[in-house]
């Protein structure tokens, strides 16, 4: 393409909508602007959508044609533990973190700008260590012989008390991974909720709590669902974490399909459990899409 | 906000078709890249831990290992000398089973070299794995019994052993597999693999304690075995790396673990009251394999061949502590390493029964996945 035909076109195109509207419309050669998009198309067909087909027709054919793989997936106990165990902790985090982010999100929009930048620091801070590290700094703090246990048995005399390898364990490293994912979105919706409004309720009679939830708490859904479905979705694909504060007892989806993939080599097995992982993440997008206003994931996206 | 018109929608469409297209024919054809086949050198009669000067100038080979000291220790005892002697190039990667499938499969494998165990190669060889010629490959010195199937060479002798805490259990320390699961005479919480590696030898222990001859196993043995540890109900706590066996020992979080030999030295070392009960002890022997339409299998042999010298051997077990694979080999030991040495007990070790695990290896892999999941 040289440029004569470019300049030609938009000259020709914009030429007969320059009398009025919007000129932009008209261009009859957007095909050309969309050409700027073939780039992404290409790359996201090469690394996404290609490997995606392969990992489902592997799914249904490996070793043989057939659903079997699906099959072996919902009727061995084994899986069935995994995938409830693996939702009920994603959704415990997500439970703690919205907890823990709501208030925090909140101080974040009533503070000055250089309190705000600390409250930011804070929570990007965590952000910026790898997991691995600080996974291992909480196996040290949490193990049965470690500094926690030693302070209640050296001051209360009781324990150990068991904090590694349990439930709680592997929620609290996990929550302390993805609070921020649930903070970020909590602040962006926050801050757009007009501060004027509570004053405005206040003078019409209502009290602290009415005015928290009829009035602060539905104006800031927005930003808990999408840090939500955020944290719930990282949260069920979680590995090391699981794998390093929990024990068997606490493993989860994604160690299943590693065993499946790297060690039985049973690829077959493996693929059917990520594309379960997968259906199971766009289903809840769908569904927690049907909750939000505008039907749209994330604050401040207009539809 | 830019929007798409109808006409320019189907175009759209089409660009994308298009594209799609293009990726799954670049994909489709990046499988069978086409090699020249490579003339065979004359190396004549192979003598281990030797190898022609000069005779893979320009050759470039890559071993994948299971990284740590253990692959630095091999690197530098074993693949750099070769390198030098030969002219060969050396490469170093990581070792995982899945990529070495996605290789062989895709028929573009970029390894010579792998470090796995005995099961994985006997269990993928002519699949997985190339088969050896062993008329490349002098195997005189390789100790009896290590060479356990047609697709692999010895390349350490290691073991799964208990290792206990003397400050616990000095005095009256346990001397049989029974005594791991006596929780009775010997309290406290032992450490056993939970990760989701199968392990057949962490199985065999459990059936060793319960009197059964693992030479001659039946599958109806294996859940018995699996109940065994769950009947140790809250005393047993999973390792799901070495790293972290080696660390609950340290730390005295176990008093008794089931663990690599190299994993118990490694605690002892760093200054653990940490000994290695060694009257009945598990042995293992990890595999170099060499993947399926590796690019030049004759240097992969050489490379191989090389490796398992005496002094080369020793020197990789001074560096590793992991036992040697030459019965020549005389590695020079601090006192620490030569109480965990595998190698001086192989008397008291029981050797694994890989033709059982490899036949059966379906029902050992979901009883695992159980029990490495904790259902």
């Amino acid at each position: 393409m040289t440029d004569q035909t470019v300049t030609g076109g938009i000259a020709a195109g914009s030429a007969p909508g320059a009398g009025g509207g919007t000129p932009r419309r008209r261009i009859p050669s957007n095909w050309r602007t969309l050409l700027l998009f073939v780039p992404a198309f290409v790359i996201v067909t090469l690394f996404f959508l290609a490997p995606l087909i392969d990992v489902f027709i592997r799914s249904i054919t490996d070793p043989k044609l057939g659903l079997q793989n699906y099959e072996w997936l919902f009727t061995t106990d084994a899986n069935i533990a995994v995938i409830v165990r693996t939702f009920g902790t994603a959704f415990i985090v997500t439970f703690v973190c919205l907890l823990l982010a709501y208030p925090y999100a909140y101080l974040m929009t009533i503070v000055g700008d250089r309190a705000r930048n600390a409250l930011q620091l804070f929570i990007m801070m965590p952000l910026w260590t790898s997991i691995l590290v600080r996974t291992l700094a909480w196996m040290v703090l949490l193990q049965d012989t470690g500094p926690i246990n030693g302070l209640l048995a050296a001051w209360f005399g009781i324990g150990p008390i068991p904090l590694i390898r349990t439930t709680f364990g592997v929620a609290l490293g996990m929550s302390q991974v993805l609070l921020p994912f649930m903070v970020l979105p909590l602040y962006s919706s926050m801050s757009k909720i007009d501060k004027r409004l509570l004053p405005a309720a206040a003078n019409l009679g209502a009290g602290p709590i009415t005015r928290f939830f009829t009035v602060y708490l539905p104006l800031s859904r927005p930003g808990i669902f999408s840090g939500g479905v955020t944290v719930f979705i990282l949260g069920l694909g979680f590995y090391i974490i699981p794998a390093l504060l929990g024990s068997s007892k606490e493993s989860m989806i994604s160690a299943l399909i590693q065993q499946q993939i790297s060690v039985f080599l049973m690829w077959g097995q493996g693929t059917a459990l990520g594309i379960f992982l997968l259906v199971c993440t766009i289903l809840i997008l769908v569904i927690v899409s049907r909750f939000n206003k505008n039907g749209s994931l994330f604050p401040g996206v207009d539809k | 906000m830019f929007k798409l018109k109808p006409r320019s929608a189907r175009r759209g469409t089409a660009i994308v078709a298009g594209a799609a297209a293009l990726a799954l024919t670049l994909i489709g054809c990046s499988g069978g890249g086409s090699t020249e086949p490579i003339p065979e050198r004359d190396l004549g009669t192979p003598v281990a831990g030797e190898v022609k000067a000069g005779a893979f100038d320009g050759t470039t080979l890559t071993f994948a290992g299971s990284g740590g000291i253990f692959q630095d220790g091999q690197t530098e005892a074993l693949w750099n000398p070769f390198a030098e002697a030969s002219g060969a190039t050396f490469n170093q990667d990581a070792f995982d089973a899945g990529k070495l499938k996605a290789m062989v499969d895709a028929g573009n494998v970029s390894w010579d070299i792998v470090n796995t165990t005995q099961f994985d190669t006997a269990r993928g060889c002519g699949t997985l794995f190339e088969e050896y010629d062993y008329s490349q490959i002098d195997v005189s010195k390789i100790p009896e019994g290590t060479i356990t199937d047609k697709c692999m060479v010895p390349q350490i002798m290691y073991g799964l052993v208990v290792a206990y805490n003397t400050d616990e259990f000095g005095d009256n320390p346990p001397t049989s597999a029974a005594d791991f699961f006596d929780t009775k005479k010997f309290p406290g919480k032992r450490t056993v693999s939970q990760s989701t590696y199968v392990d057949p030898q962490t199985v065999e222990f459990a059936l060793a304690a319960q009197g059964k001859d693992v030479a001659n196993l039946s599958p109806d043995d294996i859940e018995g075995a699996f109940d065994l540890y769950k009947g140790l109900g809250d005393d047993v706590i999973g390792w799901t790396t070495g790293a972290q066996a080696q660390q609950q020992l340290e730390s005295g979080e176990a008093v008794m673990g089931l663990v690599w030999s190299g994993r118990g030295y490694g605690a002892a070392a760093a200054g653990a009251p940490v000994a290695p009960m060694w009257d009945e002890w598990m042995i293992m022997v990890d595999s170099n394999g060499i993947p399926k339409g590796v690019k030049d299998k004759q240097a992969a042999f050489a490379a191989v061949n090389y490796s398992i010298g005496a002094e080369q051997q020793a020197k990789m077990t001074e560096l590793t502590s992991y036992g040697g694979v030459n019965v020549d080999s005389k590695p020079k030991l601090d006192e620490t390493l030569s109480t965990w040495m595998t190698t001086e007990h192989l008397d008291t070790g029981i050797a694994p029964n890989v033709d059982f695990w490899v036949e059966n290896y379906d029902a050992l892999s979901a009883a695992w996945a159980g029990w490495a999941t904790g259902s």
